[in-house]
């Protein structure tokens, strides 16, 4: 329950969001951007697939070549700036004290996303790697990881220079993020282009950085929105928390075997598929225990953050289960190869996406100091996001199956499973479409939310809460 | 009085201070368990979870992993069943033809017939035929000077040397004397038996170093 | 977590656990593996791709053709990759050693490439005729233009000229690019019986050597 505070001016706004305006609004802002640029360039993709001829005189988008600039648009563009902004901002709220070194942040910001224009644009050119999810050319790689550690240099010290001793899940997830990411980035560059494994250690290597995106990088971030705005906005201490910490070293030591489930009959020993079939089930365990501390975010009681909250929740809930059925040899004979696993990829996706949209309608107002202009705006964005991820998974998944039977059908030719496809992927077109207008109404409100100047009234808007009860 | 509807997609409102969380959340991670009768029994159901799944896990593992080797590539081979290791069967004619092209054509001709006067024929020789002593010697360390075939005699200066011996070049493996042989000596509508490798070596060893026959010390072979 | 070191140490261990056992454990099963060589053909398998089929997977990896198209083959019970003339064997990791960056690929749109120098051959395709299919597209695969070049017809003809599509006056010829890929197509094989790629027989019965 929320109190009303009887002075004027409410803590709840304080100097850590002002420390943060800056470089954070910065930082959402090309989140946003990006988002819109690889929903885009994502949707020439599906169009691609359906039409082959769309576009195809175009040396610079070869299907191969929108592949690769939309997952990197993504990944490096949405991903981890938008993920970045949300883990600093809870490290520094978490930490009690204002942003530290917000200049590095904007710094390393800007030639982040610098180095991810001449990236797209190499990609462009032909200079792709050909790994997945790491298909940044060679020559830019190097200046992405110092950008990267300019960035989550501050959120290290928030950690460090926090006020209380004691830490919250929120905070494990986001530093374990900040931290192993710049580790495995730099152990694939070396490994895979600077001096390179032979053969196939190059595909077990790749396998395991894009597991690791998803596991390390992902999935922390996305779970560490819902540990902070469930308790944040409901007022009730998270039940079984004494368990989050197995929750969380769990992801942390089955998520990264998962590694060579794509890899299930390839040319690879038979040990590291089976391992990464073990591994996806045991991570269930992390599920598991995510369900019982989080299940309150179902049911959302009118709060908007809380609904994307929940959506994303149950599409990361969705995939554990999605992952460990599907990666096994029986169902990845006929799911393997297919959009069925570009369907799991939007799922991961979906659930990161939808947790940070969360995240931003929440802390947005608080480093600017000011509600959102527009609540159509934001409904549009709800709705749109989620008719547009669920259709988009679902059509995938179903055209990624009917896919698979018919690959395995020999007497069925390429010709006639693209007519068996055809139709979902058309609707699957659609619904990307309709998640690139949903995200455009973010960007939008998001630039006139940038515009709102904070005044005193518009201060005074915020609550002031109360101190949360140990025990509900 | 705070002018917004309590559920404002425009602003979310908090519903506790973030030093709060920490403690309330510190305690309850160091806490004694609920009294609600389902919580105390889910440190037995995770227990209980987590069991089930390191017990598939390890199974799995046991059946499909092929016991880590590295080159098992089907997950459900095991390591150390290869019955026909590495041993390859090769058809010595297959073998023999593939040798008769790359070296024997140029002289003796893809029909076997040689060349008039200077190469003899193969089709039907006596000496191919014949002794197997014979045109195993005439292999592994060469022919020079004439030689009569079917009553023709043929000229041609030297027929080189193919096997392992000093001063051949062509260092030919006994699997390939024995299968260039077969592979002649029913080509071309020949009636000569199949030769042995081991045969091969035993002539190589016998004779380990010695120059070019002459069809005189043949006729002496057996 | 009150103890800030354990906290650090327990990331760094779970990085470097799942580095050792996936990457290092593979490297020290596999990172010497050569190819192999076979006496009675005289040389070594897999084959060295010639230069021009180098550069040609090059400018595969470069167009991004791996994202429609796999190079590798499964084993013959699992999916229809026998039945498709895919490859009469699975695919193994000592078919990759020579090449500097494996192409394996994650995605069926279009037909696995592993074997296709040995289809084609099979089938008579010859370079030719695969620049034809390049410049006029086949079944889903669009139609890659950029990759050839019309221009003048300065002095004689080239013999390297498609004919049918010029204006005249002009020649259509395949560019440096397109003559790469289309040797590097025809080059790609997996024919080679490597011994651990023979397939596995499950047995079925017991062997009766305990009677």
């Amino acid at each position: 329950m929320t109190t009303v505070s009887t002075s004027s001016v409410s803590t709840e706004v304080s100097d850590i969001d002002r420390s943060a305006h800056c470089s954070l609004s910065f930082l959402i802002a090309s989140s946003l951007a990006w988002l819109v640029i690889g929903g885009v360039l994502s949707l020439i993709n599906l169009i691609q697939l359906h039409t082959p001829a769309f576009l195809a005189d175009c040396a610079w988008l070869t299907y191969g070549h929108t592949q690769a600039l939309q997952e990197t648009a993504l990944i490096y563009g949405w991903a981890v700036n938008g993920g970045l902004a949300v883990g600093l901002w809870f490290l520094a709220r978490l930490g009690g004290a204002p942003l530290r070194g917000g200049n590095y942040i904007s710094i390393g910001a800007v030639f982040w996303n610098l180095g991810l224009t001449a990236a797209l644009v190499g990609i462009a050119c032909g200079e792709m790697t050909s790994f997945s999810l790491l298909q940044l050319p060679r020559f830019i790689q190097p200046l992405m990881l110092v950008a990267f550690g300019a960035m989550a240099a501050p959120g290290v010290l928030a950690w460090t220079g926090r006020r209380k001793e004691a830490t919250y899940a929120t905070q494990w997830y986001v530093v374990g993020a900040l931290f192993l990411f710049p580790w495995f980035f730099s152990v694939a560059q070396v490994m895979l282009l600077f001096v390179p494994v032979r053969g196939v250690l190059q595909t077990v290597l790749a396998s395991w950085y894009a597991q690791n995106v998803y596991s390390l990088l992902l999935a922390p971030l996305a779970v560490a929105v819902l540990y902070y705005l469930l308790p944040k906005i409901k007022g009730k201490v998270i039940p079984s928390y004494d368990f989050a910490i197995y929750g969380f070293w769990s992801l942390l030591l089955f998520g990264t075997w998962m590694a060579g489930r794509t890899l299930v009959g390839g040319p690879v020993p038979a040990w590291i598929p089976t391992m990464a079939i073990v591994a996806s089930s045991l991570v269930l365990f992390h599920h598991i225990i995510l369900f019982v501390n989080l299940r309150e975010v179902f049911s959302p009681a009118g709060s908007l953050a809380l609904k994307f909250a929940g959506f994303g929740f149950a599409a990361y809930l969705i995939n554990g289960v999605v992952d460990a059925f599907f990666s096994s040899r029986v169902l990845a004979a006929v799911t393997q190869f297919t959009y069925f696993q570009t369907a799991q990829h939007q799922l991961v996706l979906a659930a990161f996406s939808l947790s940070i949209f969360a995240a931003i309608y929440y802390l947005a107002p608080r480093i600017v100091g000011a509600a959102w202009p527009s609540s159509s705006l934001a409904r549009a964005h709800y709705m749109a996001s989620i008719i547009g991820f669920t259709v988009l998974i679902c059509a995938l998944a179903i055209a990624g199956w009917r896919q698979g039977v018919a690959l395995n059908n020999p007497e069925l030719n390429f010709t006639a499973i693209a007519g068996i496809t055809r139709p979902w992927l058309l609707v699957a077109t659609a619904a990307q479409g309709l998640l690139v207008v949903g995200n455009l109404a973010l960007g939008i409100h998001f630039v006139r939310l940038m515009l709102t100047k904070s005044t005193a009234e518009s201060l005074a808007k915020f609550n002031q809460p109360s101190a949360l009860e140990a025990s509900s | 009085m705070s002018a917004e509807m309590p559920n404002d997609p425009r602003l979310e409102q908090a519903a506790a201070t973030d030093e709060s969380l920490i403690s309330a959340h510190e305690k309850a991670a160091a806490g004694e368990p609920d009294t609600h009768a389902h919580y105390r029994l889910l440190p037995l159901a995770l227990l209980f979870v987590f069991s089930g799944l390191i017990f598939f896990g390890g199974t799995y593992l046991n059946r499909y992993s092929g016991h880590f080797h590295s080159e098992i590539f089907d997950e459900r081979q095991m390591p150390g069943g290869g019955a026909e290791a590495a041993v390859v069967q090769i058809d010595p004619v297959v073998l023999g033809r593939k040798q008769y092209a790359l070296a024997c054509i140029t002289c003796h001709q893809a029909n076997g017939q040689g060349v008039p006067n200077v190469y003899p024929p193969l089709v039907g020789s006596e000496w191919v035929n014949g002794s197997e002593e014979r045109v195993i010697s005439i292999l592994l360390h060469g022919l020079k000077g004439p030689i009569t075939v079917e009553g023709k005699t043929y000229n041609a200066a030297v027929m080189p040397a193919f096997g392992q011996v000093p001063g051949g070049g062509y260092n030919w493996s006994d699997e390939k004397i024995a299968a260039v042989l077969t592979y002649v000596r029913q080509e071309w509508g020949n009636t000569g038996g199949p030769i042995a490798v081991a045969k091969v070596t035993e002539l190589r060893n016998k004779e380990a170093n010695r120059k070019e026959w002459t069809e005189a010390e043949l006729l002496q072979l057996p | 977590m009150k103890n800030g070191f354990l906290f650090f140490f327990g990331l760094f261990f779970v990085l470097a656990l799942s580095w050792a056992g996936l990457v290092l454990g593979t490297q020290a099963q596999m990172g010497d593996l050569s190819p192999h060589y076979d006496d009675l053909e005289g040389k070594s398998f897999p084959e060295r791709a010639s230069g021009l089929a180098s550069r040609g997977q090059l400018v595969y990896q470069d167009l991004g053709c791996a994202a429609c198209h796999t190079q590798q083959v499964r084993r013959p019970e699992y999916g229809s990759d026998k039945e498709r003339n895919w490859g009469s064997r699975q695919s193994v990791a000592r078919d990759y050693v020579q090449q500097a960056r494996p192409l394996l690929g994650s995605s069926r749109i279009g037909p696995d490439l592993a074997n296709f120098g040995m289809r084609a051959k099979e089938d008579g395709v010859d370079a030719a005729s695969l620049l034809v299919s390049l410049y006029n597209g086949s079944e889903g695969m669009p139609a890659y233009r950029f990759l050839f070049e019309e221009r003048k017809i300065i002095g004689e003809s080239s013999p390297k000229g498609l004919q049918g599509v010029a204006a005249p006056g002009y020649e259509l010829v395949p560019t440096e690019r397109a003559e790469t890929l289309v040797a590097y197509l025809l080059s790609l094989k997996q024919t080679y019986e490597f011994s651990e790629a023979r397939p596995f027989e499950p047995v079925h019965a017991n062997e009766g050597a305990h009677e």
